[in-house]
């Protein structure tokens, strides 16, 4: 059996196949052409390669081949359908949703003792599937590819090969023709997303006899402070993998005004990004390190172990080349800022409606609470003076760092909000009320 | 997995960190499987009207404790003592308190309990006596008698810096200079228990002659108190010497030859990474308090989230075959807090101990009930996790009847009022003058006698007393409790704390308990993946109930406001359900 053989049958499954899935483009009825094809070798059952271009985006499918009459169980999105070749009638599907497969996928990347494991889906992202092998490996396969290093791979191998042990260790990665296609990463079972924990100790809160998050007993002051230690420690070994630079600070303050005039914010809003922006630019000796890029609650995740980060993708949004740009490490603290923000919002959008403004006392004094530890822990942790502006993070340029980004963050906030969640724009905009005031 | 909590010892693999003896050979050890009980002999039952609990009072209520479903009864120390701290300052090893009886109350207490399959252990003092002891009273005469190096004596107080002061609240240091003998004695707790001096034979051989003559009596084992202070040695801290650990090496293999099937239950108030290496390998103490898990517990609660305790099991490396944890929820010392991190302790402080009386030492000094502001879910809960996490619960007398406590008495006392039996005078624990009762029983509105005690509890199907009779019937009939390995499955949701107990049973079949904990005051729903155990019936322990089958999709369980769900996950035709 030859790869070519079999693409006559299977082609015009592909179509209906990807337009059904969460990685593809929503674009409707576009033509699909194979670009690649290939069945790997060694695995059974039979599993066929194929690297096609739809919209101009280019995608990898893994597709598993059985007898007609031996078909899997499948969901109606895992199941490209039959089709007949070289007079044998064969059942077409997505490859990660068979077990043999995703072992032999493992096997392919050096991955050990997972012979035996159970193997479950987890959870499909814009341009990736997941699937855990037996609570130790999960296996992440790049549906939409993009030419050279895959971010991820990229920096979390390079985080782990100096010593940075907040994140979940690589453990083989799948590679052909300058692409990225798959990496294996070992499973952290039993965690929990910080913006569950972040949100559990918000309605515990909100739900308090207590006014003061300190004394309400679901505090997540502790966390939100180990949160910081774990960025700063990132930020160290981001500089230590993939070295220090010089920032180029001019272009991002022009931008941060062109986007306060997109979104036609006001004259008052325009002169305090002016002059958030000429504060940034005067300044001197900035490094800049790779970066997490979009870091969040939602991003970081509590184990046994303590915290990890996830994900270093960055913004999916944008192109790789701009996500691989070193930037000032300001830029991912003021993420994690506006996280806490977002997060006393959005449990206070989870009550009813006449409830909120007796509420938003507590909403501010979380944030700033948690937004103050956070801050602290990152502060607290020795060896920062190499990636931040002289005299570290309590100086003057961090800060104004910190707020420019802040104002920046809130910008693309408001610009996502208008566009998604119109009556939640009101979160962003309460930042850049407070922000480059004074 | 890498661990970044700094300055913690490494994380090991919790999974299949059963106990020992989960695959043992023969059956496991008694203790393995046995549910403790906390007793104050004091504050029990009073049998002779001198406002003072005693032995015959204690012996009089076995009955009571054989309906509750105790299999082993803790008796705090029992030994003659001139009482400046709770009795742990003991003047003779080998003399019952005048007050508690004699020698033959205890010889019949043990009899007794025997015959209703209630074992009993006692707490013995092996680093320290009373200044008031003969042999302490002796040594301190000069420099020369045959007793003057039964303790530790220096001619300045500067030696061994490094230790730390245990009892912060009344010490400020650990010698003190004795006038008769001109020299400063060394002591690890209150300047009027002058530490043993382990480094002489005679002592050594003294406290085994002390063990040997207790088990002789019938007792089934010890409480070890402050097990790591034995010895004292330049440049350490003097806790967990390797001599201490050959010390109790040497007592567990001359109590095994004489007086096999007994236990050793160390007090190391240690991390557990320190603690496990008082279980040598298998052959020092058989069992170890699990100090950091219990303040950990109600952190998590309070916090509404799992992490303070998986954390902590994550660290808690594996022990040896035939060994065990002991587990508790409260006991007579202060909810302790040495074994937490400054942070985690101003937290506790805030949250459980708002009126500084409640701190003592460094812990908060309360009972459960008032712990948890009497709440009965959250009391159940806690209740439900220490019967099924891995040790051997230890329940503490009176908490089955979610008895309060009094803050505004002096030292640790507040914890040791009299046990409610009734709503009659002096709350049934006595038939003396209010006056002369050793503390008076709790009179409050809420916890008061009249309201919490045994005869009311047991004539109400209802009430916390018979739910935790029924609890410890269900743990007894499942003895995958005692000895099952231990897995804390993974949940999305921070609130939900759950986890499996397995093993296999003499026919070979694998039985296994899901536990399902809602850490939270609101409800909650949990995905738990189960596909290893697809095609099973999980059956709710409590009420038999069995809930949909175990498919290859992640099972979805609801939790109401701190509910736990046991179940036994089951091998069986469908119809025959």
């Amino acid at each position: 059996m030859k790869a070519e053989d079999l693409l006559s049958g299977i082609t015009p499954l592909l179509e209906p196949y990807i337009a059904r899935q969460r990685w593809a483009a929503a674009d409707p009825g576009g033509k699909v052409s194979v670009e690649k094809a290939e069945l790997l070798d060694g695995f059974e059952p039979p599993t066929l390669w194929l690297l096609v271009r739809r919209h101009g985006d280019l995608y990898q499918l893994l597709i598993g081949l059985r007898p007609e009459d031996e078909p899997l169980d499948l969901g109606e999105r895992d199941v490209l359908g039959v089709f007949a070749s070289g007079g044998k009638a064969w059942f077409a599907y997505d490859g990660l949703a068979d077990a043999d497969i995703v072992k032999h996928l493992a096997a392919t990347m050096d991955v050990t003792g997972v012979e035996d494991a159970i193997v479950r889906p987890v959870g499909a992202e814009q341009s990736n599937s997941s699937v855990v092998l037996g609570q130790k490996v999960i296996l992440k396969l790049f549906r939409r590819l993009q030419l050279g290093p895959n971010p991820d791979v990229e920096v979390s191998t390079g985080l782990d090969q100096v010593g940075f042990n907040h994140l979940a260790s690589p453990l083989g990665v799948w590679s052909r023709d300058d692409y990225d296609l798959a990496v294996a990463q070992e499973f952290l079972a039993g965690g929990s997303e910080g913006w569950a924990l972040a949100l559990t100790s918000l309605r515990d809160l909100y739900a308090s006899e207590e006014e003061d998050p300190a004394v309400a007993g679901g505090d997540f002051a502790s966390e939100a402070r180990r949160i910081g230690e774990m960025t700063a420690r990132m930020h160290i070994a981001l500089g230590k993998a993939f070295g220090v630079h010089p920032p180029s600070l001019s272009e991002w303050a022009d931008a941060l005004v062109q986007q306060v005039d997109r979104l036609r914010l006001g004259a008052d809003v325009r002169l305090r990004a002016e002059a958030l922006a000429r504060r940034v630019v005067v300044l001197k000796e900035v490094p800049s390190v790779r970066v997490h890029g979009d870091l969040h609650l939602g991003q970081v995740m509590r184990a046994d172990a303590g915290w990890f980060v996830l994900d270093f993708e960055g913004e999916p949004a944008r192109p790789v080349a701009e996500r691989r740009l070193p930037w000032p490490a300001a830029k991912d603290v003021a993420g994690m800022v506006r996280s806490f923000a977002y997060a006393a919002a959005a449990a206070l959008h989870e009550r009813e409606s006449s409830e909120r403004e007796a509420l938003e006392g507590r909403a501010q004094a979380w944030e700033q609470r948690n937004r103050q530890a956070f801050l602290e822990g990152y502060a607290s942790v020795e060896g920062l003076e190499d990636v931040l502006p002289a005299e570290g993070p309590d100086s003057d340029a961090h800060r104004d760092l910190l707020a420019f980004f802040e104002f920046d963050k809130a910008l693309y906030e408001v610009a996502y909000e208008r566009a998604h969640r119109p009556d939640w724009e009101d979160i962003p905009l309460a930042a850049i009320e407070r922000l480059g005031k004074g | 997995m890498k661990d970044p909590v700094p300055g913690r010892p490494a994380a090991e693999s919790p999974a299949g960190a059963g106990p020992g003896g989960a695959a043992a050979a023969g059956p496991a050890p008694w203790f393995q499987h046995s549910v403790f009980y906390e007793v104050l002999v004091r504050g029990f039952y009073d049998a002779n009207d001198d406002g003072t609990g005693d032995l015959k009072g204690l012996t009089s209520k076995l009955d009571y404790l054989s309906w509750l479903g105790v299999d082993c009864l803790w008796l705090l120390p029992f030994y003659q003592s001139p009482l400046r701290d709770g009795g742990y300052d003991i003047s003779d090893f080998f003399t019952i308190l005048p007050e508690y009886g004699d020698l033959a109350d205890a010889v019949e207490l043990v009899e007794q309990a025997h015959r209703r399959g209630i074992r009993v252990i006692a707490d013995l003092v092996m680093n320290h006596t009373s200044d008031q002891h003969p042999w302490f009273q002796e040594s301190r005469q000069d420099r020369t008698n045959p007793k003057a190096d039964w303790y530790v004596w220096s001619d300045d107080d500067q030696r061994w810096p490094e230790a730390r002061i245990i009892f912060v609240d009344t010490e400020k240091s650990n010698w003190t200079f004795d006038q008769t003998r001109q020299q400063y004695y060394w002591h690890r707790f209150f300047s009027h228990q002058p530490d043993l001096n382990f480094d002489h034979p005679a002592v050594a051989d003294a406290m085994i002659d002390v063990v040997k003559f207790w088990l002789d009596v019938g007792l089934d084992g010890f409480r070890l108190d402050a097990v790591p202070y034995l010895f004292e040695r330049d440049g350490s801290n003097g806790e967990n010497l390797l001599e201490s650990h050959n010390y109790l090496k040497r007592l567990r293999a001359e109590v095994d030859a004489s007086h096999p099937n007994k236990v050793l239950l160390a007090e190391a108030n240690q991390w557990p990474a320190d603690v496990v290496d008082y279980f040598g390998d298998g052959d020092e103490c058989h069992m170890c308090f699990h100090f950091p898990l219990m303040p950990r517990m109600f952190m998590a609660v309070r916090r509404e989230q799992r992490y303070p305790i998986t954390e902590i099991l994550a660290q808690t490396p594996d022990i040896p075959q035939g060994c065990q944890w002991g587990i508790f929820l409260r006991n007579h010392d202060e909810l302790t807090l040495e074994m937490v991190t400054d942070e985690e302790r101003d937290y506790m402080y805030a949250e459980y101990a708002k009126d500084p009386r409640m701190r003592r030492n460094i812990g908060i000094g309360r009972r459960l009930a008032p712990l948890v502001e009497n709440d009965r879910r959250v009391a159940e809960l806690l209740h439900a996790m220490l019967f099924s996490l891995p040790g051997s619960p230890i329940l503490y007398y009176g908490d089955e009847l979610l008895m309060g406590d009094n803050i505004y008495l002096g030292d640790r006392d507040g914890v040791r009022t009299p046990m409610q039996w009734s709503p009659d005078r002096n709350a049934g624990f006595s038939r003396a003058d209010f006056a002369q009762l050793y503390l008076p029983p709790l009179m409050d509105p809420v916890y008061g006698f009249s309201g919490v005690n045994v005869e009311a509890q047991m004539r109400n199907p209802s009430s916390f007393l018979q739910w935790m009779r029924r609890m410890l019937d269900v743990r007894r009939q499942h003895p995958v409790f005692g000895t099952g390995a231990f897995e804390v499955l993974p949940a999305e949701n921070p609130s939900v704390l759950a986890y499996v107990r397995s093993h296999e049973d003499e026919a070979g079949h694998q039985n296994v308990v899901l536990c399902v904990n809602n850490l939270s005051r609101f409800a909650q729903p949990c995905e738990l993946a189960l596909g290893r155990w697809e095609g099973r019936t999980p059956v709710e322990l409590l009420g038999r109930v069995p809930f949909p089958r175990v498919g290859a999709l992640p099972y979805f369980v609801t939790l109401a406001p701190y509910a736990f769900y046991w179940f036994d996950l089951i091998e069986v035709q469908e119809e025959t359900l």
